[in-house]
C-alpha cells in the first residue's frame, strides 16, 4: 500500500501544538507548516493481518522479570481467548526457560500482558505467543544487570506522531542489536483528528480521541505500524506518558485541548485514556488503585539508577499564560503567581520520593527520564538578581521555578545533606535537540554568587539531554539562526538543533555518560538513511558537558529476533 | 427462582437440597470458596430429557475468580464427563467474558453432577471419569484472595474475590456441596493436630463429615468465609 506523494497544508492557525506551544512568535510557530514530500521511499509492507497483527512488545525490565505484551485479533469474534507463551534464551526457541498460559477478554480489548519472573539478570531472552491456532512473531528482550556493571547502551525517543510521518527513527533503533533498552519519554501517540496535526497518514478513528473506543482504536493503529512493531519486537521499552497520551497540555485538573462537558469530564477522560494506555503499552502498573501515579525506578546494576517521572496527571498545577511582550512574541517573567511555591509539576509525594531516591542512590549515575525541559530557555537574558529575564514556555519547568529550585536544592546539597553528583536528565516534548548544563543562574557570571561559567561549566549541577521527535515537526531553522540566537541568550546550551527528526543514543560507563544525536533524512517516506548529528558527554564527578564522539557498537551483540 | 446461599444453609447441614417438585425450575447457588483448589459440586436429576442451562455470573469483570466447569453423568458407581467449559458468556444475560456456562437441548434423563472451580487454564477434569480426579488435585492450596490467577489482569490485579453464583435451569432438583482439594484437608487436619488435647477432645464430639476422598461436604470449616454470600 503506497502513500500520497503530497500532503495537504495544515489549516492556517489551527495547529494547536505549535513549537514551544504557542509561546514563540507566530512567525516561528507558523513555520512548522509541512513541505512537499519527496518521492515515496520503498513500498510499505502490506497492512498487517491475522491474530497477531498488532505485534509483540516487552517493557519495564528488572533484573529478574520483564513485561511481555501482545494483542489477540481472533479470526471469529470472541469474548475470551486463551494465550500460551514461551520464553527461551535462543532465537531458535529451543532453550526454553519459561512456558505458560494466560487469557484475555474484550474487557481488556483482547490485549495480553504478563510479568514473567524468575529470569536471570543481564540476559537476552526471546519470546513468542500462540493463540487461536497462530504463532506470534518472535520478540527479543533483556533483563537488567545486578552488581558491577560496565556499560549501559540505550536509545531515547519521544514525540512519535503517526499522522505526521513515518517512524524511520524507530526502524533505525530496531536495527541496533546492542541496546539494553529503549526509553520513550512520551507523546507516544497523539489525540488529534485528521489534518489537525499532521496529514501524511489519516488517524483512526477519524476524530479526536475522547471515548474509550477512540483511545483503543488509536493505540491499535499505532501498533499496526511496521516500524513501531519492529522496535518493540527487538528491544524492551521503558515508557512514560507526556500530555498527548490523553490530550495536549494536560495538568491535574484539565488540559488545553479538553472541553469540559462537551468532551465529558476530565476525570473520566483521564481514566479512559489511561485504561487504553495500560492495556496497549508494555508497562508495569506501579499502583493499580491510582493509575495516574506512574513514577517508577529501574536499578541498572551499580551503574545507573533510572528514575522515570510523571509530570502531567498526578499533581501538575495549571500552566500560567505568557503575557510579557518581547520583540519575539510573548514570554513571561518570574514574578507574581510564577513564584508561588505551591505550584508543582510532581506533587509533594513524588518530589519527596525523587529527593530520597537521588540522595540514597548508590549507583554511579542518576538518570532521570521526564517530560518537559528542565533547563531555562529565555528570550531576554538577565541574572536572577536582576529579575532573571524573559522566559519562553510556561508548560516547561520554567513555568514552575520554585518547584525546580527544590530539585536544585537536592542536587546542591546543604542543610545536612550531601550534594548529588552525576545526575543526567533526559527530556522529550519539544521536537528538537538540546544539550544543556543545568544551572539556576545561567546569565550570572559571578560564581561566588551562584552564577555559571559557560566556558568551564563551573556552576552547573547536572546536565540535560533533550531528544528530538521521531516524527513531530520542529522549527525550520535552515541556517541555524534561531538556534544561534537562543544560544546567545542561553549560554548553558551547548547544542541546539531544530531541523532534525531522530533519536538519542546514550552510552554510559562508570567514567562518562555519552549522548549521541542520530537523525533520519526524512519522515515523509520510508527511508533507511540516518546520520550522526553530534555527541556530548559528562564525566564522572564533572556535572557539566563537554564535546564527545561516537561510541563504538558493542562487539558480538545478541542475535536480533528473527 | 429458588436462591440458595451456602453461607446460611451449610452451617446447618452437610449438604443443601433444593427441590421444586415435579416442575422444572431455575436455581441459583451462591457462596464463597476459600482456596484455588476448592470446587463446588451440584447434583441434579433429570427424570426425562430436558433443555438445561448451567452457568455462572459471578466473575463480574474480574471482581471474583475466573470459573471453569464440568458436567458429569452418573455411570455405574462413577460419573462420566459430559462436557467441560472454561469460558462461555453466551448462555445467559449477566455473564461476563470469563464466566462459564453450558446449554443443552434435550439433555438425556440421568443423574448429573455439575462441578465448578477456579480455572488453572488447564483441563479441569483429569480424564473422562470423575474417579480420575481433577488436574488441581495435589497442588498446594493457595487462598484465592492471594492468588494471581493464570488469567489475571496485572493492570488491575483482579480475580481475587471468592464469591460464586451458579445458575441451573430446566432441572427439578439440585443439591450442592463444596469440595476442598484433598491436600487442603490434610493441611487442615495437620493444623488441628497441633492444637493438642483440647482439639482432640473437641473432635470426639464432632459429627462425622462423610469424607469420601476429594468429595467432602464442608460445613463448619467454610463458615468464616461466607460473609459475601
Amino acid at each position: 500500500m503506497g502513500h500520497p506523494l503530497h500532503i495537504k497544508p495544515l489549516p492556517s492557525g489551527t495547529n494547536r501544538r505549535s513549537f514551544l506551544k504557542g509561546s514563540l512568535p507566530a512567525a516561528l510557530a507558523a513555520a512548522s507548516a509541512p513541505m512537499l514530500l519527496s518521492a515515496a521511499g520503498k513500498a510499505l509492507a502490506a497492512a498487517p493481518a491475522g491474530v497477531f497483527q498488532h505485534g509483540v512488545a516487552s517493557g519495564d525490565p528488572l533484573a529478574d522479570r520483564v513485561i511481555l505484551w501482545t494483542r489477540i485479533t481472533p479470526p471469529v469474534a470472541k469474548a475470551a481467548v486463551n494465550v500460551a507463551y514461551v520464553v527461551a534464551t535462543d532465537p531458535g526457541m529451543q532453550a526454553v526457560v519459561r512456558r505458560g498460559t494466560t487469557k484475555t477478554n474484550t474487557d481488556r480489548d483482547l490485549t495480553v500482558k504478563i510479568d514473567v519472573s524468575g529470569l536471570q539478570p543481564a540476559t537476552t531472552f526471546y519470546y513468542r505467543f500462540t493463540s487461536e491456532g497462530a504463532s506470534s512473531p518472535i520478540g527479543r528482550t533483556r533483563t537488567l544487570p545486578v552488581g558491577s556493571t560496565a556499560n549501559l547502551r540505550m536509545a531515547v525517543v519521544s514525540c512519535s506522531n503517526h499522522a505526521y510521518g513515518y517512524f524511520n527513527a524507530y526502524r533505525r533503533v530496531a536495527e541496533r542489536a546492542d541496546l539494553d533498552l529503549v526509553v520513550h519519554l512520551g507523546d507516544y501517540l497523539y489525540e488529534y483528528g485528521p489534518n489537525v496535526y499532521g496529514s501524511l497518514r489519516t488517524p483512526e478513528p477519524p476524530n479526536e480521541m475522547v471515548t474509550l473506543s477512540d483511545y483503543r482504536k488509536r493505540h491499535a493503529q499505532y501498533k499496526r505500524d511496521a516500524d513501531l512493531q519492529e522496535v518493540h519486537r527487538q528491544h524492551p521499552f521503558v515508557c512514560i506518558w507526556d500530555d498527548h497520551e490523553i490530550t495536549n497540555d494536560s495538568w491535574v485538573n484539565g488540559a488545553q485541548n479538553h472541553t469540559e462537558g462537551a468532551e465529558g469530564s476530565w476525570a473520566q477522560r483521564v481514566d479512559t485514556g489511561l485504561q487504553a494506555y495500560y492495556e496497549w503499552m508494555p508497562i508495569r502498573v506501579p499502583d493499580v488503585a491510582q493509575k495516574r501515579r506512574n513514577q517508577r525506578a529501574f536499578q541498572i546494576g551499580n551503574l545507573v539508577d533510572l528514575v522515570m517521572l510523571e509530570e502531567r496527571l498526578s499533581a501538575r498545577s495549571q500552566q500560567l499564560p505568557a503575557t510579557v511582550p518581547t520583540p519575539f512574541g510573548n514570554g513571561f517573567v518570574q514574578a507574581g503567581e510564577f513564584t508561588n511555591p505551591n505550584r508543582t509539576l510532581l506533587g509533594v509525594e513524588q518530589e519527596t520520593w525523587l529527593a530520597t531516591r537521588l540522595r540514597t542512590s548508590t549507583a554511579r549515575w542518576k538518570i532521570i527520564g521526564q517530560g518537559v525541559m528542565f533547563a531555562q530557555i529565555k528570550l531576554v537574558a538577565a541574572p536572577v538578581a536582576a529579575g532573571g529575564g524573559v522566559f519562553v514556555n510556561s508548560d516547561q519547568w520554567d513555568g514552575y521555578q520554585p518547584a525546580r529550585d527544590r530539585i536544585y536544592a537536592v542536587l546542591k546539597g546543604g542543610a545536612g545533606q550531601p550534594p548529588v553528583d552525576n545526575c543526567v536528565i533526559l527530556t522529550g516534548d519539544i521536537h528538537s535537540s538540546w544539550a544543556a548544563d543545568l544551572t539556576q543562574d545561567p546569565n550570572n557570571a559571578n560564581l561566588a554568587l551562584g552564577g555559571y561559567d559557560p566556558a568551564s561549566g563551573t556552576g552547573s549541577h547536572a546536565v540535560e539531554f533533550v531528544a528530538t521527535s521521531v516524527t513531530s515537526p520542529g522549527l525550520p531553522d535552515p541556517n541555524g539562526s534561531t538556534a544561534a540566537f537562543l544560544r546567545s541568550v542561553n549560554p548553558h546550551f551547548k547544542y541546539i538543533d531544530f531541523n532534525q527528526r531522530g533519536y538519542m543514543l546514550l552510552d554510559v560507563t562508570p567514567e562518562r555518560a555519552v549522548c549521541e544525536w542520530w537523525f533520519v533524512d526524512t519522515v515523509d517516506s520510508t527511508s533507511a538513511v540516518e546520520n550522526f548529528g553530534t555527541a556530548f558527554e559528562v564525566r564522572d564527578g564533572d556535572n557539566h558537558l563537554q564535546p564527545s564522539a561516537q561510541t563504538p557498537d558493542r562487539v558480538n551483540p545478541p542475535a536480533p529476533a528473527p | 427462582m429458588p436462591t440458595l446461599s451456602i453461607s446460611r444453609t451449610l452451617l446447618a447441614a452437610s449438604f443443601a437440597l433444593v427441590t421444586a417438585g415435579a416442575q422444572a425450575a431455575d436455581f441459583q447457588f451462591t457462596g464463597n470458596l476459600v482456596n484455588n483448589t476448592d470446587r463446588v459440586h451440584i447434583t441434579f436429576d433429570l427424570g426425562s430429557a430436558a433443555d438445561v442451562k448451567l452457568w455462572t455470573d459471578s466473575w463480574s469483570s474480574g471482581q471474583n475468580f475466573d470459573p471453569i466447569s464440568a458436567l458429569w453423568v452418573k455411570s455405574g458407581s462413577d460419573y462420566t464427563l459430559v462436557q467441560e467449559v472454561d469460558d462461555d458468556s453466551s448462555v445467559a444475560s449477566g455473564q461476563g467474558a470469563f464466566d462459564t456456562g453450558m446449554s443443552f437441548t434435550g439433555l438425556a434423563a440421568g443423574q448429573y453432577l455439575y462441578t465448578v472451580g477456579p480455572t488453572f487454564l488447564e483441563p479441569f477434569a483429569k480424564g473422562t471419569l470423575l474417579s480420575g480426579g481433577f488436574t488441581q488435585d495435589g497442588i498446594p492450596a493457595t487462598p484465592i484472595a492471594l492468588w494471581d490467577q493464570p488469567g489475571f489482569d496485572i493492570n488491575n490485579n483482579d480475580q481475587k474475590g471468592t464469591f460464586y453464583s451458579i445458575h441451573l435451569t430446566g432441572v427439578n432438583m439440585a443439591a450442592i456441596t463444596v469440595v476442598p482439594e484433598p491436600g487442603s484437608i490434610a493441611m487442615l487436619l495437620a493444623g488441628l493436630g497441633v492444637l493438642g488435647g483440647v482439639a482432640r477432645r473437641r473432635q470426639q464430639h464432632r459429627p462425622r463429615t462423610g469424607n469420601t476422598g476429594n468429595r467432602r461436604h464442608l460445613a463448619a470449616q467454610r463458615a468464616p468465609n461466607h460473609a459475601l454470600a
